[in-house]
């Protein structure tokens, strides 16, 4: 039997009471126990980037993230974005930077932690900072010009 | 159906290391990103995890009374990029953490759990041998250091002893010279095919100190003091730098894997020394 225990979690700004197993990651938590799948399980071990949220304000990969070692962390997930992330998902609709949208929360996600860290950011600093997140439709291009927009919008 | 009966979250090296003695199945935990991928892969299992994420004594970086820099393990790659004190030949520890993985995995890495890995294709190994660090490890005996020369013995394989962990890195004060770390991979993100780390010193009467380590072409990193000298005699000339790569390019036991073939390694080596030496050069002109 796996052993589980009660781990409060604060997720999108609200307290949460779950109860994973000590093997379960974050990611698991998320979509499984609290229903948010805005978080998608891609590849299971950190290549594909589907799964990134942030953990205080930092992308890291909910698939390598043990549930139990985010006590104390606030987790922010797609459901819950407001500010910039909100007018990502905005510019992201416009530029038509969605196909199937698989990628799309993540990408969401890492732009907002980027363009929030640097406002005004270039196109080279955009497109590294979107390296970690694969997107299989899109080619990117209209990913990086979604960000871009918002980028400038932000100034430096 | 894992096999995880308790995540301990101990709050010094020495607490942590006393968890570890509990016995073989038990491992410990800092960034995950390898660990957890393991895990979630089914390729390994264990019974408890040390958690080292709430020992105050691993984070940060700090300025030793000498002008030395001691890196705590649970430094994560993406603070190590950003690190300004990183100058000068140390620098090649800041290129190196930039190129590790991706953002986010960058975030989450720490260079204790690359170090304690050994994988012959991370980025640290090369560039830890080239700067000359040592690796601080704590135990319930108390703490020891081995350069990084030593520490690196085989595929995973390190001189960490049962129930010891690393503690920090520690390097030198920084003299002036320069530092840097180029990369060849497939795409960014992955890790190395063939990787360079060159770390050069110049002393004060003007002559050169320098630390040249080739990463993803053997079980550890690739290091030839002959190569150093003739880098150093030869002030970082096009000619030495041949004789240099050719010497690495023969010590190397490089592996045909998915990214590259050994023989393609061996190609590459001479040519990826030949152009950091350029730039180290060129750098170190730019200097006066
Ligand atoms: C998609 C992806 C791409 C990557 N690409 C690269 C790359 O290009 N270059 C590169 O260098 N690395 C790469 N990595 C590996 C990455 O750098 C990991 O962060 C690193 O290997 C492990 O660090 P960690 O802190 O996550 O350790 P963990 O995964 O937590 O632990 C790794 C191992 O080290 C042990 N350990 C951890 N800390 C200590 C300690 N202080 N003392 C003793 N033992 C310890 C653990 O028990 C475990 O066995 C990649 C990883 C991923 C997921
Ligand atoms: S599912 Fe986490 S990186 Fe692919
Ligand atoms: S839109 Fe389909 S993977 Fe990016």
């Amino acid at each position: 039997m796996s052993v589980r225990q009660t781990l409060v979690l604060r997720v999108n700004d609200a307290e949460r009471e779950v109860r994973p197993a000590l093997h379960d990651t974050l990611l698991t938590v998320l979509r499984d126990e609290l229903q948010l799948t805005g978080a998608k399980r891609g590849c299971n071990h950190g290549v594909c980037g589907a799964c990134t949220v942030l953990v205080d304000g930092r992308p890291v990969r909910a698939c390598l993230t043990l549930a139990h070692t985010c006590r104390g962390a606030a987790i922010t997930t797609i459901e819950g974005v407001t500010g910039i992330a909100d007018r990502l998902r905005s510019a992201f609709e416009d530029a038509n930077a969605v196909q199937c949208g698989f990628c799309t929360s993540a990408m969401v996600l890492v732009a907002a932690a980027l363009v929030a860290e640097r406002p005004g950011a270039s196109i080279e600093e955009i497109r590294t900072g979107l390296s970690g997140n694969l997107c299989r439709c899109t080619g990117y291009r209209k990913i990086v010009d979604a960000v871009c927009a918002v980028a400038q919008g932000t100034g430096r | 159906m894992s096999a995880l009966k308790q995540v301990h979250f101990p709050k010094t090296p020495e607490e942590a290391a006393r968890l570890l003695a509990r016995g073989d199945g038990v491992r410990c935990l800092a960034g995950g990103a390898s660990l957890v991928a393991m895990m979630n892969l089914d390729l390994v299992d264990p019974d408890e995890l040390v958690s080292l994420a709430e020992v105050a004594e691993l984070k940060g970086i700090a300025s030793l009374p000498d002008g030395g820099l001691r890196i705590g393990a649970m430094t994560r790659h993406r603070e190590l990029e950003t690190e300004a004190r990183l100058a000068g030949p140390f620098a090649v520890l800041r290129e190196a953490a930039g190129k590790v993985a991706n953002p986010p995995v960058r975030n989450m890495g720490t260079i204790g759990g690359v170090v304690a890995l050994a994988d012959p294709a991370a980025d640290y190994p090369s560039a830890l041998v080239a700067a000359d660090a040592v690796i601080e490890l704590a135990s319930e005996r108390g703490r020891r250091r081995v350069p990084a020369r030593e520490f690196f013995v085989g595929l995973y394989a390190t001189a960490l002893a049962p129930a010891e962990i690393v503690s920090a890195i520690l390097l030198p004060p920084a003299a002036a010279g320069v530092g840097l770390y180029d990369k060849l991979a497939r795409v960014a993100g992955d890790h190395a095919i063939v990787s360079v780390a060159l770390a050069v010193t110049r002393r004060p009467r003007g002559d050169l100190g320098v630390g040249l380590a080739i990463g993803g072409c053997g079980l550890t990193p690739v290091h030839r003091a002959e190569a150093d000298v003739l880098l150093a005699a030869g002030a970082l000339g096009d000619a030495a730098a041949r004789r240099a790569g050719e010497l690495l390019a023969a010590a190397a036991d490089p592996l045909n894997d998915v990214r590259a073939s050994a023989d393609y390694r061996r190609l590459a080596i001479p040519r990826m020394v030949t152009r950091a030496v350029a730039r180290a050069r060129e750098e170190l002109g730019r200097l006066g």
